[in-house]
């Protein structure tokens, strides 16, 4: 074998330009402190840290967005215990203009007081995020989603409750849900005075004892005094629906006792005269506003009758009612915030595995790196010193 | 006496060759091609006496250079294999450059674009955050942009380097002719003319550089160089120029080597050119940068494609129906082969009906061939799968990956077309519009609880299928699993939980829209939807535009993946690349090393020449010394 000596110098210096390559390129990753400088140096690793980068954008995107969504719902939680302690006063003065030593010029004053805390409530019912997106628009609402033309409060809005998902929650909760669906009566049927009484009868709101004996049908409790001495107040219950009255007939009535038939029951008070009425209706939807206005209405400047006594009765069994649903919404409404907390600590902990899965796929590992690069070092080295020795040589040097 | 006078003389000629031959191997031990000579020396008939036969001295038969012709071959055939690999490798480099990953890449561009759409969900009338989402699409737009224009750049680097090899490609074919020339001459004088030898052996290795030639050599020593196994580049004194012409699709994304012989233009077939950088540039070029600009193209169309129905199914700020937002280039219309003779023209677009082709795309040219009695195949080009659409025709339209081909004219059988959907997608993407009002965030349709449900359903999704949409249609519950609507009657569907309710009966859903509620639903609860009375305050679109993330596009991965897959997909090309380009250079080196083992200078070994030639001419000088001597012996032997 010989060596043709052009080649050797060739290859030698073809051998140490590729250790100096190496070693540069060590030296770069090490610098960089990144093992993957070009897709070609580990395609699936590059493909991957990339990925990895995607989905934590993403997830810093979401977790901007459930800030806001978090802020709306706080505010809308806050919102409703606004609304409740709203509600809570409203009810106070309901009970506060019930009482006797109250007169007619207090209760004017009462009303007043009571349109006051109302526009209040209608302003909270309308209260908007940040955004200016109103918090309580259902599942899209004009800016303003609740109006108050002098025929009622209308909802301007689509009911409907978003639902939450694995990495955000709704940003508006169901106005309509909220406020707009307050049962009247006591939820299943009204108890309702006649129009053309003359005594001072009234009834208490009523109450369901069997429900499997409901019919849902409207009746009328009509009172007979008779003409004896002293007179003997009597009643006839008539189902106004099917027109057939609800035996027994004519049963004597006493003052503060219950009256009772196919499964409901109600307690009426007072004195009434011969063809009072109590008028039974099967409960109907209205809103939180409407039972605050009707409440106003009838304590306006009463001068405390039988008729005030019976409404504000009623108004304190609705307020209850409103008071209930703004209270589980709240209370959904403080589901959300917790949930948002452990969207955002799952989301926290899924973005430091995706930091993590993208640093072991492109990250140099130092140790190793480090290593590496000395023994690059040590290979570059030798290179020279043998290339330099080796080629020292030649039958030349010893011929004179 | 005179004898020895003549063996000295014999012997210092002989020597002094020798020693100028040993000069010569030092003086050209660096020199390319070069091979060492050595002189051969043979003794001279002895001359016959009484007393048997004497030497008569020593004589040069000719001076000859070692080396091997199969080692030569090898090893100018390996450096050609070596040639392109590492061309290729080394643009395949380049090309990675344009596809970068992280934070400043495209990838990172487009995902940040559909993330903007966040904001906006928030806040859909904040113009501020409609702003950003254009500002984003922008740049995306102007990174396609980019990006194809760094192909281009690459595409016309590689041209140039093409026309400078062809240009060295002939100017050295016509030097082999000349040194054919010259070696086919001085043949006739009976020695090897070594030094034109080596010279020609050097311009074949330079030309195998270029491309990779087979060899055969006549009987006049002249070399017949040929091309692609056949294709005589060379022949005696006669050279036929290599040009670069078009593919005969013409189209001009792609070029081929031909050879210009007696007036007509042959065109060399790529796969059978073997090594040399020209096949390595032309291979990148009609492939790996084809392939490249494809994976763009497409990703730039599918995006902005898919971006813009999304948009159609929204409304602006003015409660208008969306206008596009991306505004694409129309497909470049199928080139068609020179050999072509039917009157057909091919166009392509992407599908709308029965569904969107947009996540359907593949990233590849197709060809479409016209077959005997009206039957069509059209041929993936990137992995050759073969559509077969049976006659007889005239088919007017191919669906294909989500393309459309339409077929208008008639074609002759054996008629070709090249389809090059996605070329210049990425080049010509822009942005449709600029005020941030035209994007239609507001989803068209809304669903609407019943308020007197008394069950548990909220809604979790609902997306648009058409806008505008379909008349209000209201769902009533009849069971946990069933339900009917309010405009088919009393026909009772079955509802599964967590499932979507299409607003299409019969699948493919692809108009109205689809409802996707949580919870459970009791008798007679209802959801009406209808077209959105509010769409101001809507952001519904907006997420659909996010959900858009996820969709399946990009030969399944979804679309914030596709510039993953699109840059491993170059990388794992140029590691490829990168492992060729090492072994054949590798075989190369190594091949040389066996070559100039035989023909290389080892200048120990002239040095250990030049000591003994020099000792046997000193002792040749000595001789004739020697011989003077007896002669003046004699003489003065004589004078007495």
């Amino acid at each position: 074998m010989r060596l043709g000596t052009a080649n050797t110098y060739d290859t030698t210096l073809n051998n140490l330009m590729k250790r100096q390559v190496e070693l540069s390129s060590q030296q770069e990753k090490l610098s960089s402190g990144k093992k993957i400088n070009r897709a070609s140096d580990d395609p699936t690793g590059a493909a991957q840290a990339e990925r990895s980068l995607t989905r934590n954008t993403r997830i810093e995107t979401e977790e901007r967005a459930l800030v806001l969504q978090r802020n709306a719902i706080t505010l809308a939680e806050s919102t409703l215990g606004d609304t409740t302690a709203l509600m809570q006063s409203l009810r106070e003065l309901v009970v506060k203009a019930n009482n006797g030593a109250m007169n007619s010029a207090n209760r004017v004053s009462l009303a007043e007081e009571m349109r006051s805390l109302r526009d209040q409530l209608f302003a909270s019912a309308n209260r908007a995020d940040t955004n200016g997106i109103p918090l309580f628009g259902g599942l899209g609402s004009a800016s303003t989603p609740f109006v108050d033309p002098s025929t009622g409060v209308v909802f301007n809005g689509i009911p409907g409750q978003r639902s939450s998902t694995e990495v955000s929650l709704p940003g508006a909760m169901d106005g309509q849900a909220i406020f707009m669906n307050v049962a009247t009566g006591n939820g299943t049927f009204n108890v309702g005075l006649g129009a053309a009484n003359t005594g001072t009868m009234w009834a208490s709101p009523g109450e369901v004892v069997s429900p499997a004996a409901l019919t849902g049908d409207n009746y009328t409790v009509t009172f007979t005094v008779s003409a004896t001495v002293p007179p003997v107040t009597t009643y006839d219950v008539v189902d106004t629906t099917t027109a057939l009255p609800v035996p027994p007939a004519a049963r004597p009535y006493v003052d503060g006792q219950a009256i009772s038939f196919d499964g409901l029951s109600f307690v009426a008070h007072g004195v009434p005269k011969n063809g009072d009425t109590v008028q039974i209706t099967p409960s109907t939807q209205t809103n939180v506003f409407e039972v605050v206005d009707r409440a106003i209405a009838a304590i306006d400047g009463a001068i405390g009758d039988n008729i005030m006594t019976h409404a504000t009765n009623r108004a304190l069994v609705e307020f209850d009612a409103g008071m209930d649903r703004i209270q589980s919404a709240r209370g959904q409404a403080g589901d959300w915030l917790n949930r948002g907390d452990r969207i955002s600590d799952s989301q926290n902990s899924r973005s430091i595995q995706l930091q993590s899965d993208r640093s072991k796929a492109e990250d140099i590992d130092m140790v190793q790196g480090i290593s590496d690069f000395q023994k690059f070092q040590t290979g570059y080295q030798a290179a020279l010193q043998s290339y330099a020795s080796v080629q020292r040589l030649s039958l030349f040097n010893f011929i004179n | 006496m005179t004898g020895i006078l003549n063996i000295g003389t014999r012997a210092l000629l002989a020597n002094q060759a020798a020693l100028q031959t040993a000069g010569n191997n030092i003086a050209n031990v660096n020199t390319p091609g070069y091979s060492r000579q050595e002189v051969l020396l043979q003794n001279i008939k002895g001359q016959f006496s009484g007393s048997g036969y004497y030497g008569a001295g020593v004589d040069i038969i000719t001076v000859q250079r070692v080396h091997n012709e199969f080692l030569t071959r090898q090893a100018t055939l390996a450096s050609a294999v070596a040639a392109s690999d590492t061309t290729r490798f080394e643009q395949l480099r380049q090309l990675e450059d344009v596809f970068k990953g992280g934070p400043n890449g495209l990838g990172a561009a487009v995902s940040d674009l559909f993330n903007a759409f966040s904001d906006v969900v928030s806040s859909p009338t904040d113009q501020t955050a409609r702003a950003v989402v254009l500002a984003r699409a922008e740049e995306t737009t102007s990174r396609f942009q980019a990006s194809a224009a760094q192909l281009q750049d690459l595409k016309q680097g590689v041209d140039l380097q093409l026309r400078d090899s062809v240009a060295a490609i002939n100017s050295l074919a016509q030097r082999i002719a000349d040194a054919n020339d010259e070696i086919a001459r001085a043949k006739g004088v009976g020695h090897d003319p070594n030094d034109l030898l080596d010279h020609r052996d050097q311009l074949l290795r330079d030309l195998n550089k270029y491309v990779q030639t087979s060899l055969i050599e006549a009987d006049d020593g002249s070399m017949g160089v040929f091309l692609a196994n056949s294709q005589p580049l060379v022949l005696g004194r006669i050279v036929s120029p290599v040009s670069l012409v078009q593919s005969d699709f013409t189209d001009p994304a792609t070029t081929k080597l031909a050879m210009q012989r007696g007036g007509t233009t042959v065109p060399l077939d790529e796969a059978i050119l073997g090594g040399g950088s020209v096949a390595g540039l032309l291979r990148y070029k009609n492939t790996d940068l084809v392939d490249a600009g494809n994976l763009l193209g497409r990703m730039a169309l599918a995006i902005g494609t898919k971006a813009n129905e999304q948009q159609a199914l929204g409304l602006d700020l003015n409660g208008a129906v969306g206008t596009a937002m991306f505004t694409l280039p129309s497909m470049p219309a199928g080139y068609s082969a020179s050999t072509n003779t039917g009157t057909a023209t091919v166009t392509a677009n992407v599908s709308t009906l029965p569904v969107s082709g947009a996540t359907s795309l593949v990233a590849s040219n197709y060809e479409l061939r016209f077959n005997a009695g009206g039957a069509i195949d059209v041929v993936r080009l990137s992995d050759g799968q073969l559509t077969s659409i049976p006659g007889p025709g005239p088919t007017t339209l191919i669906q294909i990956d989500g393309l459309d081909l339409n077929i208008a004219g008639a074609g002759a059988a054996g008629d070709r077309f090249l389809i090059t959907p996605f070329a210049g997608a990425a080049d010509s993407i822009t942005t449709a519009f600029a005020s941030p009002s035209a994007l239609a965030m507001a989803s068209p349709v809304a669903a609407s609880i019943g308020a007197a449900n008394t069950g548990t359903l909220v809604m979790e999704k609902l997306a648009a299928r058409s806008n505008p949409p379909p008349a209000a249609v209201t769902i009533t519950f009849t069971g946990p699993g069933t339900f009917t609507r309010s405009d088919t009657g009393a026909t009772v569907y079955a509802y599964t939980p967590g499932q979507p309710i299409e607003y299409d009966l019969v699948p493919p859903a692809t108009t109205g829209w689809s409802l996707t509620l949580k919870g459970t639903p009791q008798i007679n609860d209802t959801v009406t939807i209808g077209p959105n009375p509010y769409p101001r305050l809507n952001g519904g679109n907006a997420e659909a535009m996010m959900a858009l993330r996820d969709l399946p596009m990009f030969d399944g991965a979804p679309l914030t993946d596709g510039y993953a897959s699109l840059m491993s997909q170059v990388g794992i090309r140029v590691q490829g690349a990168e492992f060729a380009s090492e072994v054949s250079t590798s075989i190369a080196n190594n091949i040389e090393k066996d070559r100039s083992a035989v023909a290389g200078v080892n200048l120990d070994e002239e040095a250990a020449k030049l000591l003994q030639f020099q000792q046997s001419y000193q002792a040749a000088a000595k001789m004739m010394q020697v011989a003077q001597n007896m002669f003046d012996t004699l003489m003065q032997g004589l004078g007495h």
